[in-house]
């Protein structure tokens, strides 16, 4: 699935302002950033900018198509989809950005330690890690799934668990080159205190990285979670996220495909925008292409 | 080599005992018990005899260890016991299941090679044009599109709308090959996408690493015609790289039939995975999760020993390790 992309690990260093302008150059990355920013703030603004109630019920018009009252149609209570899509948002993105921050937090504290400790104990960590990224996310998610329940807060877990390996691997690396380079030497040598050095100047210098990896995480947590709740073990209804959207629409399939056609195009380009801007971040970072 | 075959043999055959100890002992960490659902009750109102006599008839009294070693010794009879909500024997549900899985994998592992592999050449050879730019769109959507979105744009277009493809079910080859054909051709297409867009991205990249060799130089400076230099050293060179990959690529394929199935109604091993957390019946979910990761390891095992076959200095340094 999305893990795929190569994570090629791009040295950090330089100004932050200058890897901004670098990103924002790139019109891809620049394109990618400004949809992001504007999902999260429609979103976010979702109770301001809806056109109706996510949960006014309008028998007059079920399953309506797209008109310029109810621009992506209304679904089988006639409430309009439009408000059902941006609410819906706040499930996908809340879950998708907690599960991105317990995932990128424990992944990073385990890479840390697992480079630290560069005998055997580090050794089974980065086996551990191995042994869980050679199986298909969705698998493990499904049998988790069905383990500790679909609540909202075993989604979060589940899926920051799920991410939490190839963040591991990520952060190991980052902090291994970081260890190879002068500053560090240059740090040791003059006996800095060893929480100086990993507060002061190693963590700082591997938080980009991590950054445009964090925004890969997210594109891959609104992705599974969308593909858990499409099959109905995600987001339960009344709760609704696009994935959960997404499945009901798929059920009235024959009479309104506007239904699911919406909430789909949404996920499609949130996860896009993600995985782009993630990608257009490490790019930047890479001082190898200055 | 034989050491090397040896070798890897030893540790696949450690992974699959691993994996499954894993497997089993996280579904009987779970909170709850299947025999409560399966008498219909919540916990409180179950009848306390019956409970422990259900319990008993599914050897769920016996310790831990007990009832891992009595299913592996199942399994090493082929016996996958029974499913806790039909009653039928999970090894039953799977070989009648597995043909709809097996067809539409293999249907769609051919289907995504035939778009990928040209694909991923063509952007190699035609360098920086719109085709590329094209190429890397068409990938970044790929990765990012969930194949039930692709799925039920499928449906939309060409059975909704068209009216020209059965949208589900599964028919045997052998049974009717035409309707059987008709039935695969949706969900492949869709398993196909998504796995396309990974193997471009991988070959891609290897095979801007073999452009930039020397002996490609080389075959250029002697003038070589430009198909010869693709088809006789550039792909065969960037396929070995994009071997170990496979793994990743199988795990796509058993994770994509999940959803694949379940979006096109196929009675195969995915849907009755989605089945079986629903009815949270472990004993078939248990079964599933074990030859998945039993199809992940022995795929690999195989990929590292063509690996030692087709690269040679592999074997050697397989040896001194």
């Amino acid at each position: 699935m999305t893990e795929v992309a190569a994570m090629e690990l791009p040295r950090s260093g330089g100004r932050r302002g200058e890897t901004i302008l670098r990103l924002l150059r790139r019109p891809a990355g620049a394109i990618a950033a400004l949809i992001v920013v504007l999902i999260v703030v429609g979103v976010l603004a979702a109770p301001v900018l809806a056109p109706h109630s996510p949960t006014e019920f309008d028998y007059e018009r079920l399953f309506a198509g797209p008109s310029w009252d109810h621009p992506f149609g209304t679904d089988e209570l006639g409430r309009d989809l439009l408000s059902r899509v941006l609410h819906g948002g706040r499930t996908s993105l809340w879950i998708a950005a907690l599960a991105t921050l317990i995932s990128m937090v424990s992944g990073a504290v385990w890479g840390f330690v697992a480079a630290f400790r560069s005998g055997w104990v580090g050794e089974m960590m980065m086996r551990a890690v191995d042994v869980t990224l050679g199986m298909p996310v969705i698998l493990i998610g499904l049998v988790l799934v069905a383990a500790f329940g679909s609540s909202i807060l075993s989604l979060v877990l589940i899926l920051g668990f799920l991410f939490a390996p190839a963040t591991a691997r990520l952060a190991r690396s980052a902090i291994l080159s970081e260890l190879e380079s002068d500053y560090y030497l240059a740090a040791t040598s003059v006996g800095a205190p060893p929480w100086r050095i990993i507060f002061g100047e190693l963590l700082p210098n591997t938080v980009p990285v991590l950054l445009a990896r964090a925004s890969i995480v997210a594109a891959a947590a609104i992705f599974v979670e969308a593909s858990l709740s499409f099959l109905g073990l995600g987001v339960q209804p009344p709760a609704a996220s696009w994935g959960t959207l997404l499945q009901i629409g798929y059920a009235s399939l024959y009479s309104s495909y506007w239904y699911s056609i919406f909430p789909g195009v949404v996920i499609v380009v949130t996860v896009l925008a993600l995985n782009t801007l993630g990608n257009s971040l490490q790019y930047a970072l890479d001082p190898s292409r200055r | 080599m034989a050491t090397y075959v040896l070798r890897r043999a030893v540790t696949s055959v450690g992974l699959l005992v691993l994996s499954s100890m894993l497997i089993f002992v996280v579904l009987r960490l779970i909170p709850g018990d299947p025999t409560v659902l399966k008498l219909g009750g919540s916990g409180t109102d179950v009848d306390p005899r019956a409970f422990e006599a259900l319990r008993h008839e599914l050897g769920l009294d016996r310790s831990l260890a007990y009832q891992y070693v009595h299913w592996i010794d199942g399994i090493l009879h082929w016996d996958f016991g029974l499913s806790y909500f039909s009653q039928y024997p999970v090894t039953t549900l799977i070989t009648d299941r597995a043909g709809a899985t097996f067809q539409l994998a293999l249907v769609s592992l051919l289907l995504g090679l035939l778009i990928a592999v040209p694909a991923a050449t063509l952007g190699a050879v035609w360098r920086n044009r719109v085709f590329d730019s094209l190429l890397s769109g068409g990938t970044a959507l790929g990765m990012a599109t969930p194949s039930f979105v692709t799925g039920i744009v499928l449906i939309v277009i060409f059975g909704v709308k068209l009216d020209l493809l059965p949208t589900q079910g599964y028919v045997p080859f052998g049974e009717d090959p035409v309707e059987s054909v008709k039935t695969v051709l949706l969900p492949a297409v869709t398993l196909a996408v998504a796995i396309a867009a990974p193997i471009v991205l991988i070959l891609r990249s290897s095979l801007d690493d073999v452009a930039s060799a020397p002996y490609i130089r080389t075959a250029q400076g002697k003038g070589l015609l430009r198909r010869r230099i693709v088809l006789g050293h550039l792909l065969p060179n960037a396929t070995i790289p994009t071997l170990t990959m496979v793994g990743v690529i199988v795990g796509d394929l058993l994770g994509g039939t999940v959803i694949v199935e379940y979006v096109f109604a196929r009675p195969g091993l995915g849907s009755l995975m989605v089945d079986a957390v629903y009815q949270r019946d472990y004993e078939v979910l248990q079964a599933l999760v074990l030859l998945a990761a039993a199809a992940f390891i022995v795929t690999s095992f195989i990929v590292d020993l063509l690996y030692g076959v087709l690269d040679p200095r592999l074997r050697v340094r397989g040896q001194e390790a």
